[in-house]
């Protein structure tokens, strides 16, 4: 178990959430849910999850697939070098981008996602071990 | 075409019915909330409803998928929707104009008896978040998604493949979901008028006289309604009763005890494990889980069976592929010790009993494919020799797809062994096999060319000469149709899908438009 990349599985998580932080944002904006501007917000954290996130880095060991197309994108995230690269600053950042979302009920469940995949990446960065 | 509706037709057919049955029972829901007087007064804060129907069986991994797909599918709708419901909800509480929808939603939340009321949300401070996280259904609802969600994020084929354990235990999150959903409508937030008040305050009638429903001398009472009993523990009932007894009989196989009766190192490390189990019976090409406690306690891993039914042994070969392999051939490799208990739950998977039936057998096993092959040559074998009467094969093409040979060296000593054994019955013809070493280099093809008036092949010390790169599909199928010119000639592959494409294009090339003459059938069983 000690072999276990996690980084690998919240990178998935946080893949998902982005793409659930959108469509909650939608829902919210298009239905014009009271204090629906925090769904327009939604929307964008959703859309840079996902980008930022949609690159699968390598794995230490074993072959990786990549994810169709991503290197237009790891180019981008690579030119944030230790901002992108550092899980600690990703966990954070992610945390940092879950909690708008966290005030109108249609968004709230990419809140908890996002949240999820921050503790993730959190306990990955060796912050704590 | 019409090779795929003979192959095919009773999954296509039951997943037809399966999907036009959800369609069905989704839009009769969707009706009776759209149409029926009962939920009148409902439609008039809400507009409309939807459900989420869900329907559970397991016949295999795809079935599975498929219904995955579909609940993540309705999971979404119903979200989307109940969202919507509770903005109206909550609009409509928050109302002043005097409308319908205020008057509806300012029904008795303080007459004590059963609760009258029509909208969840009770007062115009409530938020939508306060009643989300308050309610039955809300609660059950967000801990049901993000179930859903973490299972679904853990089961993708990366995370499977790579970090199995991962999926594994995540998985087991269904336990909080199938629970959610039992008690997710037990509230009965989804409310409709009941039969007494229809009596008293008929839509039909009384709708558009809403204002006069206080006053003594109107025939219109004010509607009362109750909640719509919970429903989904109807879908889910059976299946969950269906599940708790195959995982008591599981429980129970694996308990029974194991006693392995030889234990055999072959060279590259695998290591092969002869065992019995009292009541343990066996087809070909199913596979077993694996447990040794003193490895791991909740690890169970899938090893296919390589010995034949006629054996009264049952064994498996073992590959150090990962932590467990290792540790497990490890720990049989000690001499001193005492052997390590193992636990078996099994046999399972599909029976390739389809092998038999036909006069000839075309075996494709690639890669680690070739492991169930073990168990078919063998039985194939045994049934030969016995003269079994249930055995039509005549001949069989075997070929074996591989990037080495290293790893399989025991399967080479089986068909060395099979090879003897039909140069001593007289039968050389009955079993053809090819070798395809499709990771050769300069060195190795060198030196098959020196060697090439030997009898054996050097790689493998077989007779027959080991071919390099991959098989020629349309000359291996052609050649067979000319040889076999009106048989049933069956096609099975244990291997990767861009094969199957292949062989199974070849199948419908090559199989003559006349029904007499050859006909090839691609078997997509399982192995």
């Amino acid at each position: 178990m000690g072999q276990i990349e996690w980084a690998m599985w919240a990178n998935e998580q946080a893949l998902a959430s982005g793409l659930i932080l959108i469509t909650g944002g939608i829902v919210a904006t298009a239905g014009r849910f009271t204090q629906w501007y925090f769904g327009a917000y939604s929307i964008a954290a959703g859309v840079f999850v996902c980008l930022l996130e949609y690159p699968r880095g390598k794995r230490a060991k074993g072959s990786t697939m990549e994810r169709c197309g991503q290197r237009y994108m790891t180019a981008v995230v690579k030119l944030f070098g230790p901002l992108t690269r550092n899980y600690y600053v990703r966990a954070l950042l992610h945390l940092a981008l879950s909690v708008p979302a966290g005030f109108l009920l249609a968004t709230i469940l990419g809140t908890a996602c996002l949240a999820i995949a921050s503790g993730i990446y959190l306990l990955v960065s060796g912050v704590f071990c | 075409m019409g090779n795929w509706v003979v192959n095919h037709w009773f999954s296509a057919l039951f997943l037809a019915v399966w999907l036009g049955l959800n369609v069905f029972l989704f839009v009769d829901a969707f009706l009776k909330y759209e149409k029926a007087d009962k939920y009148f007064y409902t439609r008039e804060i809400l507009g409309f409803c939807s459900r989420t129907l869900r329907k559970q069986l397991d016949h295999n991994l795809t079935f599975h998928k498929l219904v995955a797909y579909m609940i993540c599918l309705h999971t979404a709708i119903h979200i989307i929707a109940h969202l919507f419901n509770f903005h109206r909800y909550s609009r409509s509480r928050q109302a002043t104009d005097g409308s319908l929808a205020s008057i509806l939603s300012s029904l008795s939340h303080h007459e004590k008896e059963e609760g009258p009321w029509l909208n969840p949300i009770q007062s115009p401070d409530m938020t939508v978040e306060y009643v989300t996280f308050t309610s039955i259904a809300g609660l059950t609802g967000v801990i049901m998604t993000i179930a859903l969600i973490l299972m679904v994020t853990s089961a993708t084929k990366f995370i499977r493949r790579s970090y199995f354990e991962v999926f594994w235990y995540t998985h087991h999150l269904f336990i909080f979901y199938i629970l959610g959903l039992g008690i997710h409508g037990i509230g009965g937030i989804v409310r409709g008028q009941t039969e007494e008040s229809m009596n008293e305050n008929h839509p039909h009638k009384c709708a558009e006289s809403f204002q006069k429903w206080d006053d003594h001398d109107s025939h219109c009472r004010r509607p009362r309604f109750e909640g719509h009993p919970p429903e989904s523990w109807k879908w889910i009932l059976a299946p969950v009763i269906l599940y708790i007894f195959e995982r008591i009989l599981r429980f129970y196989r694996s308990q029974q005890k194991v006693v392995i009766t030889k234990v055999v190192m072959h060279p590259s490390k695998v290591l092969e494990l002869q065992m019995k189990k009292r009541g343990f019976s066996m087809e070909v090409g199913q596979y077993i889980f694996v447990n040794c406690p003193s490895i791991s306690l909740l690890e169970w891993h899938p090893f296919t069976l390589t010995s034949a039914p006629e054996e009264d042994f049952f064994s498996i070969h073992i590959r150090a592929a990962g932590d467990w392999t290792e540790n497990l051939i490890r720990a049989f490799e000690q001499q001193d010790s005492s052997i390590p208990r193992v636990e078996v739950d099994g046999p399972f998977g599909t029976v390739s009993e389809d092998v038999f039936q036909y006069e000839v057998a075309m075996l494709v096993g690639a890669g680690i494919g070739v492991t169930p092959f073990a168990s078919i040559l063998k039985s194939i074998w045994y049934k030969f020799q016995r003269a079994d009467h249930d055995l039509k094969t005549q001949k069989i093409y075997f070929y074996w797809i591989c990037r080495e040979t290293g790893a399989f060296s025991w399967f080479n000593d089986l068909l060395t062994s099979l090879e003897q054994e039909m140069e001593e019955l007289g039968k050389v013809g009955f079993l053809n096999y090819r070798l395809f070493l499709t990771g050769w280099d300069s060195n190795i093809a060198g030196h098959a060319a020196l060697n090439f008036d030997k009898a054996t092949d050097i790689v493998t010390g077989l007779k027959q000469k080991t071919s390099f790169g991959r098989p020629m599909w349309d000359n291996e199928f052609s050649t067979i149709a000319t040889s076999h010119p009106k048989s049933v000639v069956g096609v099975f592959l244990c291997g990767p899908r861009t094969l199957a494409k292949s062989l199974r294009k070849c199948c419908h090339r090559y199989s003559s438009l006349d029904p007499r003459k050859v006909q090839f059938y691609f078997n997509k069983e399982n192995f």
